[in-house]
């Protein structure tokens, strides 16, 4: 039988905060851009797909880091657990 | 680019002098004849050769036929089925001949498109524009030097326009292309180079008897040099055409080499080329043609200090690429500093790289066929009665520079064109 995913409203407003703070973080790089590399102000809006690119993919690496800490975290929780008994 | 944008471009373009020194025949799309649609404004029109080339003309002017009140009344073509076939076309409304002398005789008409073998078209031109007939006659003009001169001679003598079927002249890329190089964006034009290769038999006809036989040398006629030069004249006259134009002179002369390595089969004519012509102020123009190898397809490029044009593939590029925007640079750095591997060895010469870098579109969104603006303006010429002498100079210079590096190949010497053969430089 499949069971209902219930996301908690928590869970999504922290990945919600997650994407917006990587969407200015990737704005943010790309004004750093501009200045280092003699860029237009333009590209602010022109590069806008890059930008919504990088977020994704930023947050994309997070998924994957978050991913593999927790397994981690489960699979020494169950080789401890098995040690203690 | 589509028609009204075309016509727009013209417009912009009129009067200046680069329009009326360098294309003036492109006017004719803003100032038509302004004939009706009455049986007096009519324009009767014959064909002479309906093979594969004189099909796709007829074809074109089928196209705008209605349109701009043409009468197809009569075809020609010495093959029956060439003939019975191009009847059939225009559903009988046009009497066919088998022979074009007859054709002239018996039928009325202001215009004659002819599509033969190009040893035919010399007399079937003069024959013509001295009956009072205007002609397009399909590019090379003629086999031999004398007889195109004598052409372009009846043609002056007569008076009636004779046009000849390097269709370029009438695309709206070379227009933009033309355009930009005389605003310098390509810098100092230093070198052209230019190929058309194909792995192609060229063989058009497979009749009994063999390579060599009577018939084939008929059907097949660009296989020997009797009735063709082969590449040079069938193909190659294109890009001789563009290069004049694109320089805005003739070459001072052209030497080449040429032999048949691969189609050993009994043909006579050469399967590749490698030609040099030189113009003035030390450009050169080289230019290969090859039929045993398509990987480089064909290809025009004119290449200057600040930038390069393509002009067969519709691209241009600047010799300093514009720069990418910022954000991709960035990534492009870190990407490079993670992956990019240090060589602990390697080798002391670097070659000279080629410019990694797409370019952009001379003419962008380009939908329009150049072989069809041609027969539309030629039909317009012949309303007016007349059209700008530099149209009818542009096909008679490459048709002679291309019978000159055909003699040049198969001699081995440099040649330059003979004083009896130049036409007097007219200003359009």
């Amino acid at each position: 039988m499949i069971k209902d995913l219930i996301i908690k409203e928590k869970v999504i407003r922290q990945e919600l905060m997650l994407l917006g703070v990587l969407f200015v973080f990737s704005n943010l790089t790309n004004v750093y851009a501009i200045l280092v590399h003699q860029g237009s102000w333009s590209e602010l809006i022109s590069q806008f797909h890059v930008v919504g690119l990088l977020t994704l993919f930023l947050y994309a690496v997070s998924l994957l880091l978050r991913g593999l800490f927790y397994s981690g975290r489960a699979v020494w929780r169950l080789t401890t657990k098995g040690t203690q008994s | 680019m589509n028609r009204r944008a075309f016509i727009e471009m013209i417009s912009g373009l009129a009067g200046t002098t680069f329009l009326a020194a360098q294309m003036p025949w492109f006017t004719v799309f803003t100032n038509p004849s302004g004939a009706g649609m009455s049986a007096s404004d009519r324009v009767r029109v014959g064909f002479i050769g309906v093979g594969s080339r004189g099909q796709t003309l007829m074809l074109n002017v089928q196209e705008f036929q209605a349109r701009m009140n043409i009468d197809i009344v009569a075809v020609c073509d010495t093959w029956p089925e060439h003939k019975e076939r191009a009847v059939a076309m225009i559903n009988g409304q046009a009497e066919g001949f088998l022979d074009y002398r007859e054709m002239l005789d018996k039928v009325q008409m202001d215009a004659v498109i002819i599509a033969t073998p190009l040893h035919e078209h010399a007399q079937m031109t003069i024959d013509a524009m001295q009956m009072g007939i205007h002609v397009f006659v399909e590019k090379a003009m003629a086999r031999t030097l004398d007889d195109t001169k004598a052409m372009y001679d009846a043609h002056i003598d007569s008076g009636k326009i004779m046009l000849v079927g390097h269709q370029r002249l009438f695309s709206p890329v070379y227009i933009k292309a033309l355009e930009m190089i005389n605003n310098g964006e390509l810098g100092k034009i230093t070198k052209l180079r230019g190929w058309w290769t194909r792995n192609t038999p060229w063989i058009f006809y497979d009749v009994p008897g063999g390579r060599g036989s009577a018939l084939d040398r008929q059907r097949n006629w660009r296989l020997y040099w009797d009735y063709s030069a082969g590449q040079i004249t069938e193909l190659g006259s294109h890009h001789f055409q563009l290069a004049n134009w694109v320089l805005d002179s003739e070459p001072l002369s052209v030497m080449g080499s040429g032999s048949l390595n691969y189609h050993t089969d009994g043909r006579e004519v050469y399967d590749n080329y490698s030609l040099v012509f030189t113009y003035p102020n030390g450009v050169h123009f080289t230019y290969d043609l090859l039929d045993s190898n398509r990987h480089n397809g064909v290809g025009f490029q004119v290449l200057g200090n600040e930038g390069t044009m393509q002009l067969e593939a519709n691209r241009h590029f600047a010799e300093t690429p514009p720069r990418p925007p910022a954000i991709r640079t960035l990534i492009h750095n870190i990407e490079k500093s993670i992956f990019e591997t240090i060589p602990i060895g390697g080798a002391t010469w670097i070659p000279a790289e080629a410019v990694k870098y797409g370019g952009n579109y001379i003419s962008p969104d380009y939908q329009l066929n150049e072989t069809l603006l041609f027969l539309e303006g030629f039909i317009e010429f012949v309303r007016k009665g007349e059209a700008p002498p530099k149209l009818t100079e542009e096909g008679y210079n490459a048709s002679t520079w291309s019978l000159l590096a055909d003699e040049a190949s198969r001699e081995g010497t440099i040649l330059t064109l003979p004083e009896k053969y130049k036409i007097k430089p007219c200003q359009a």
